[in-house]
């Protein structure tokens, strides 16, 4: 997808008629033989090599998801999961979370959370895209080592070494700030839920990053470096330049990690589960996952499958609103 | 429908061991056996080939007790083997729910005596109504059979009882000019006078009290005549949030914030490391705790000789009213080897085995054994300390009170500085729509 899109990207490009042309070109050439060749054969033979890939989502998605909906239709405690017959109820449970103020507090403060997350994810790594494309070659490797290696580390491992980095008693930033002279002697990080949600972004931004920076990174090697040296030499400055040159030829690339970003950082659990573990107050800090996830905990899966249920339903919207988008983009 | 899964178990057990091309033709016995009879089990032959996993919590069963568990064991069964898997408190409701419907589930699994019935009235345990007696029968402490019993069914077995105590460092007492406290008052007073005393000491704690540690907190709630949720008619009705409650929360908040430098939202799990660190003059904790901080994990040697402990003083000049908790055991209802499993029970339950809780500072399950608590000072005070215990609402709801972190995030709020009253009734409100169901 990644190799397409900058290619996409470069046409509007004056410099680039003939690449473009010739793009266009291929793909009608394409796209009629598809048609004249799949139009006589018609056969089973493509369905049947999508068989596999569609097995293999029921599987793995179509059934749990399934189940989900049907649990979220039951009073499905304790001891259905040990084996007693569950009880449908309809839409009891969605009228329950419905009903409760809280749960609305919770999307608030997911989708505020997610936002945040987004944002910054995208700002910072695109300033890091724009730093790797003008470092010498020793510190790119550098830096993109760094990169790989904050993105490599599993989201529990980073959760709690971040969180160590922020212990009230024993961590590094305390200590470092005490040293600076501030009042910050046993201060509890967590405690606050936006204290506990700083360092909460800290942690999921931190994780998102290399992934942005790395695709813009890839996105702007395909900027034709002749263009952004003609403009350099009209005199169009560096904001102009990614303004004018960069931001369009990527904007595919932008949508499509918007996009991800968004159901990622929506759905993000480990690292609130984990700081909840380590400190702050678990009902000011609960996001829709964890909040999901804790109302199992407490015995109540049906109203736990509600909330996921519902979470679904979100992520669902956001797919076919980015699908649209990117397909909206693609006619253009 | 049980008969039949412990059957199909049953029988996933003898393919197992035919598959792992066993010529024994032994092996099968006790497989074959778990199947047939859920009501009553006999005990397996002696050569019994088998595996059995126990889950036990925390630090509080010491290593050497465990190898003691299994060397005795060993006596009786030489071909099984025992595995012994240790699981963290915290969170452990989460991971009960998740693994013992499954076939990963352990034979043997440890549960808190607060949450013990949750797991009985759901079915995850094997009926031990008819081995009562070879238990231990009458012999077993009250409180802990009736956390173990759900609707006149023995399904958890007592593992050890524990009230919490006050464990304390004699030299900074002295330093300071105070005695053992004999009312919760001087309690309080001691603890900002023990804070007053080392304040050059950065993080010291003169009563250690950190927000979620809602077990001490119980404490002080039921010494000023309050409670956490009262049964009227079959209703639960909340009580924190009742004057008395208040007036026992309000002393937790003015310990906290005053006496105390844990951190308001974390746990008592790591108390020992601070007390090592020697930023700690008193904490609340149960009665292996003195143990916990002479023993490898702590600070050997360290503090050994200043170390001392009491119950916790009431109000009146008595004793305040303590927490009782404790440990069940059940054998999941997914066990392939149920009789086996309760044969390491007796072991769990013997008098051999509670003697060495009784010296460890825990309450054996055993009341014949309760006179024998005397060795060091944390056992003595344990005896006076459970002399009054309370317990929390006997519900089998009471477990997602727990892991809904309700009395936890109070605490936290209330050592921030939160207004007491008004959380209280949040708990309150959160905790009786658990209870109600």
């Amino acid at each position: 997808m990644t190799v397409v899109m900058p290619e996409e990207g470069t046409a509007p490009l004056p410099a680039l008629p003939d690449d473009r042309r010739s793009w266009r070109s291929r793909r009608s050439r394409r796209s009629s033989r598809q048609g004249r060749d799949g139009g006589r054969r018609g056969g089973l033979l493509p369905y049947a090599l999508l068989v596999p890939t569609l097995v293999g989502l029921g599987a793995g998605l179509g059934y749990p998801l399934v189940r989900l909906v049907v649990i979220s239709t039951q009073e499905f405690g304790r001891a259905q999961q040990f084996g007693a017959p569950a009880p449908y109820v309809g839409t009891d449970n969605f009228t329950e979370i419905f009903g409760s103020s809280y749960f609305w507090d919770v999307l608030w403060r997911s989708l505020i959370f997610c936002a945040v997350n987004v944002a910054l994810t995208i700002v910072l790594g695109t300033l890091l895209a724009l730093l790797l494309a003008r470092l010498g070659p020793v510190m790119r490797t550098g830096l993109s080592v760094a990169l790989l290696l904050a993105w490599a580390t599993p989201a529990l491992t980073a959760t709690i070494v971040w969180q160590w980095i922020f212990d009230a008693r024993y961590g590094v930033v305390n200590w470092l700030l005490v040293r600076l002279g501030a009042d910050y002697e046993g201060h509890s990080w967590l405690r606050q839920p936006l204290s506990f949600f700083f360092v909460g972004t800290l942690i999921v931004v931190w994780m998102g990053v290399p992934f942005v920076a790395f695709t813009l990174y890839a996105g702007m090697t395909q900027i034709s470096r002749e263009v952004m040296e003609a403009a350099a030499i009209d005199g169009a400055g560096g904001w102009q330049r990614f303004r004018d040159i960069t931001w369009p030829a990527l904007k595919p690339i932008f949508v499509v990690l918007v996009a991800l970003s968004t159901l990622w950082d929506l759905r993000v659990f480990t690292q609130v589960f984990v700081l909840q573990q380590a400190g702050g107050i678990v009902r000011d800090t609960n996001t829709l996952g964890v909040y999901a996830f804790r109302q199992g905990g407490s015995g109540d899966f049906g109203l736990g499958a509600a909330v996921a249920v519902v979470m679904v339903g979100i992520t669902l919207l956001l797919t076919l609103v980015h699908l649209r988008q990117m397909f909206r983009q693609e006619e253009v | 429908m049980n008969t039949k899964k412990l059957a199909a178990a049953g029988l996933a057990g003898v393919l197992l061991l035919a598959a792992c091309g066993s010529d024994d033709d032994d092996g099968d016995v006790s497989a074959g056996d778990s199947g047939s009879d859920s009501a009553e089990l006999e005990a397996p032959p002696e050569d019994t080939e088998a595996t059995l996993r126990v889950w036990l919590n925390g630090p509080d069963t010491p290593d050497e007790m465990i190898d003691l568990a299994k060397s005795e064991f060993a006596e009786q069964y030489p071909n099984v083997t025992v595995e012994v898997e240790r699981q963290e408190w915290d969170g452990l409701v989460n991971r009960l729910d998740t693994v013992l419907p499954t076939e990963d589930s352990p034979d043997i699994f440890e549960v808190g005596n607060t949450q013990a019935q949750s797991y009985e009235a759901a079915g995850a345990m094997v009926d031990l109504t008819a081995h009562r007696e070879e238990l231990g029968g009458d012999d077993l402490v009250d409180s802990l059979v009736e956390a173990g019993t759900y609707d006149d069914t023995f399904y958890g077995v007592p593992y050890y009882g524990g009230a919490r105590i006050v464990v304390y460092r004699k030299d900074l007492f002295e330093k300071a000019g105070l005695e053992i406290p004999t009312t919760l008052q001087e309690f309080v007073e001691a603890g900002k006078a023990l804070k007053a005393d080392n304040a050059d000491v950065p993080n010291f704690s003169g009563i250690y009290f950190p927000g979620r540690n809602w077990q001490a907190t119980l404490s002080f709630i039921w010494d000023a005549g309050g409670d956490i949720a009262v049964n009227a008619d079959g209703e639960w009705v909340g009580e924190l949030s009742s004057d008395e409650s208040v007036a026992g929360l309000e002393t937790v908040q003015d310990i906290m914030q005053n006496a105390n430098a844990a951190p308001a939202d974390s746990d008592d799990a790591e108390d020992y490391l601070d007390f090592c660190n020697g930023e700690v003059g008193m904490l609340m904790g149960p009665g292996w705790k003195m143990g916990q901080i002479t023993g490898e994990d702590g600070c050997p040697g360290k503090y050994d000789d200043v170390l001392g402990a009491f119950a916790l003083p009431g109000s009146d000049g008595g004793v305040a009213p303590s927490f009782l908790g404790g440990s069940n055991l059940g054998i999941s209802s997914k066990s392939e080897n149920p009789a086996l499993a309760l044969e390491f029970l007796k072991v769990l339950t013997s008098e051999t085995y509670q003697t060495e809780f009784a010296e460890i500072g825990l309450i054996p399950v055993r009341k014949s054994l309760l006179g024998e608590v005397q060795g060091d000072e944390a056992a003595q005070a344990q005896a006076t300390a459970a002399e009054v215990t309370r317990f929390v609402p006997s519900s089998e709801n009471w477990a997602d009170v727990e892991g809904g972190n309700i009395l936890q995030d109070m605490g936290t709020a209330i050592a921030g500085g939160a207004d007491v009253q008004d959380e209280a009734a949040r708990a309150d409100e959160s905790i009786v729509g658990i209870l109600n169901g």
